[in-house]
């Protein structure tokens, strides 16, 4: 089985971008080229890490979200708010606030997805116990679980095949509505988003026909308006008088809580650079007594995320200390939690799992097995021409990358800078020549400037 | 397609990269993503023996359609009795070695299990040569 569904988040506005292959250059998968002035992506092997967007310098690189707007005024609309979004506030303001200030931006309802990690750290425990599949690793990051699609397929099987937590959130608010005889029909239930991945695992999801979340806004539109909210608030609202979820939940999206929840040993990694290095040698076999993996692609995990307006560090320190007056609240309650998520524990239970995730065609030269072999004689021989340097001129990330594209029909050996001297030099290519394949990559008006 | 590759005794701290570059070139073929990992660790555990054991030695790959075909040759100590090596459990690494986790005695015997053929032929004193074919 392969999973051929390659939508994605991350687009290229190519009104504003000026092909300067940053974005290229930062690519874990390497599935960005320059053709025609522009980036382009390549949809086989993207994986939605959001590393060019941060690497961008035009802005031209955009997460692709539903968007406040197509919020549907009739619906009755639920805002899933990561304990992130929280975290990008200052904590003189409490989060019963930050969560109202949610609300008033345009919902019916909030409802924190931390919320459904009590029920997740329940499910560790008994899919730990019931799969001997180790190490497991774990289902949470979207892009992460994309990469090994991608550039692990090996590895696919040992994702933990559990739904996320605002997957189960969302199925938790759903059940509610249904028991009090609301219609569901009628419910959007939108997730607020700090990457792009997580869009992508709405709209796209894997492992799940379709998922439980009926669309995403971006951070940033979300904080900008709860900004202008909470600075005209006077005066200070009400804090939270119980604890509604264990104190550590609110930092799973982090790095080094979730794995905790695993029994035996375990691992967190966070960071793009981080997985892929682990996951190389997770590939080889190198890695043995390991019982769970957490991984996540941004550095400081959802802290970390693409769209996420505020410092890392700073949302890492702000969830933690309110860890730390969740920690208050359960302890003057003698330990008490009140999680109404919990009560639904069973039932959620049964809705919980996903299906296999299949591996990425992603890497493939051909389905053939002698055609993919004649395409990598012919790589191995053309990277005997080209420099090795790595300069990116062609458009390409890396001379193999190049070699590549030329196998596989999209270039052609002249795009190299290099081999286009060589052939000039010999007359097999004209100096106006060699000006077309350079306009081909980098655009029509690319070499205007240098002609008075 | 051949390919060759060097593998220097000792340097356990590199060890592994010969058998990475196979595993990468083998993901760009329409293969079962699990054979692809059963190759990669067969060579794996081939490239450490010589890392292990050896002075240093060569991997050659020849990839054909239906199947891989590798030659993992090395100067180094030999192996004195093959059938012993091929025990489970049987191992002749020194502490230094079982300290960074390899010499458990699973090497040979993980790689038999592992592929479709398998000849392993070697001179004391002078070095061991370990053929193996995986057929796709």
């Amino acid at each position: 089985m392969k999973d051929r569904n390659y939508t994605h988040s991350i687009q290229i506005n190519s009104d504003k971008c000026i092909g300067c292959s940053h974005c290229m250059r930062v690519c874990s998968t390497k599935a960005i080229r320059i053709v025609d002035g522009h980036a382009r992506i390549q949809p086989e092997r993207c994986v939605d890490c959001g590393e060019c967007f941060r690497a961008c310098p035009q802005r031209a690189i955009y997460a692709q979200d539903d968007g406040l707007a197509s919020l549907l005024p009739e619906h009755h609309t639920i805002a899933l708010v990561p304990s992130v979004f929280i975290g990008q506030f200052s904590s003189d303001y409490s989060a019963t606030q930050v969560l109202d200030a949610v609300r008033q931006v345009g919902f019916d309802e909030v409802f924190e997805v931390e919320h459904a990690v009590d029920f997740m750290k329940r499910a560790y425990s008994a899919y730990a116990e019931s799969h001997s599949t180790r190490p497991l690793i774990s289902s949470y990051c979207p892009a992460v679980v994309r990469l090994i699609q991608v550039q692990y397929p090996a590895l696919t099987g040992q994702i933990m095949r559990l739904k996320a937590p605002h997957d189960i959130a969302s199925l938790f608010l759903r059940k509610s509505k249904e028991e009090k005889g609301e219609s569901t029909e009628k419910i959007s239930i939108y997730y607020i988003t700090p990457c792009a991945a997580k869009s992508v695992a709405a709209s796209a999801p894997v492992g799940e026909e379709k998922s439980l979340i009926d669309g995403t806004v971006n951070m940033p539109t979300v904080f900008n308006l709860a900004s202008r909210i909470l600075r005209g608030q006077k005066g200070s609202m009400p804090r939270k008088s119980v604890a509604d979820m264990s104190p550590d939940s609110v930092c799973w999206s982090l790095s080094g809580t979730e794995k905790s929840y695993f029994p035996g040993r375990s691992l967190a990694i966070d960071g793009m650079d981080n997985v892929i290095e682990f996951l190389e040698k997770l590939e080889l076999g190198q890695i043995t007594g390991i019982d769970f993996l957490e991984m996540r692609a941004c550095d400081q995990g959802c802290a970390g995320g693409i769209l996420c307006p505020g410092n890392r560090f700073l949302t890492v320190e702000r969830l933690e200390q309110r860890r730390e007056r969740l920690k208050m609240l359960k302890d003057e309650h003698q330990g008490i939690v009140e999680n109404s998520l919990l009560e639904r524990e069973e039932e959620l239970h049964a809705h919980s799992g996903v299906e296999p995730v299949y591996p990425r065609d992603g890497l493939l030269l051909d389905e053939d097995m002698g055609k993919a072999l004649l395409k990598l004689q012919r790589i191995d021989r053309l990277m005997t021409y080209l420099p090795g340097f790595d300069c990116g001129a062609c458009g390409a990330p890396e001379c193999r990358y190049l070699a590549e594209d030329i196998v596989k029909g999209k270039a052609t050996i002249s795009h190299c800078v290099f081999v286009q001297r060589v052939m000039e030099k010999n007359y097999k290519l004209s100096p106006e020549q060699s000006f077309e394949v350079i306009e081909k990559v980098w655009g029509k008006n690319r070499l205007d400037k240098y002609q008075g | 397609m051949r390919i060759e590759y060097h593998i220097e005794g000792g340097d356990f701290s590199s060890g592994g990269s010969a058998s990475s570059a196979v595993r990468k070139t083998l993901k760009q073929f329409n293969i079962a993503p699990l054979l692809v990992r059963r190759i990669a660790v067969v060579l794996y555990e081939a490239e450490m023996n010589v890392v292990a054991h050896a002075y240093h030695g060569t991997m050659t790959v020849d990839i054909r359609p239906t199947g891989i075909h590798v030659v993992i040759e090395d100067s180094g100590p030999g192996i004195e009795d093959i059938d012993k090596a091929m025990e489970e459990g049987f191992s002749t690494a020194t502490d230094e070695v079982r300290q960074m986790g390899f010499g458990a005695g699973m090497g040979l015997p993980n790689i038999r299990k592992n592929c479709d053929e398998m000849k392993l032929t070697s001179t004391p004193g002078e070095g061991t040569r370990l053929e193996i074919q995986v057929n796709f």
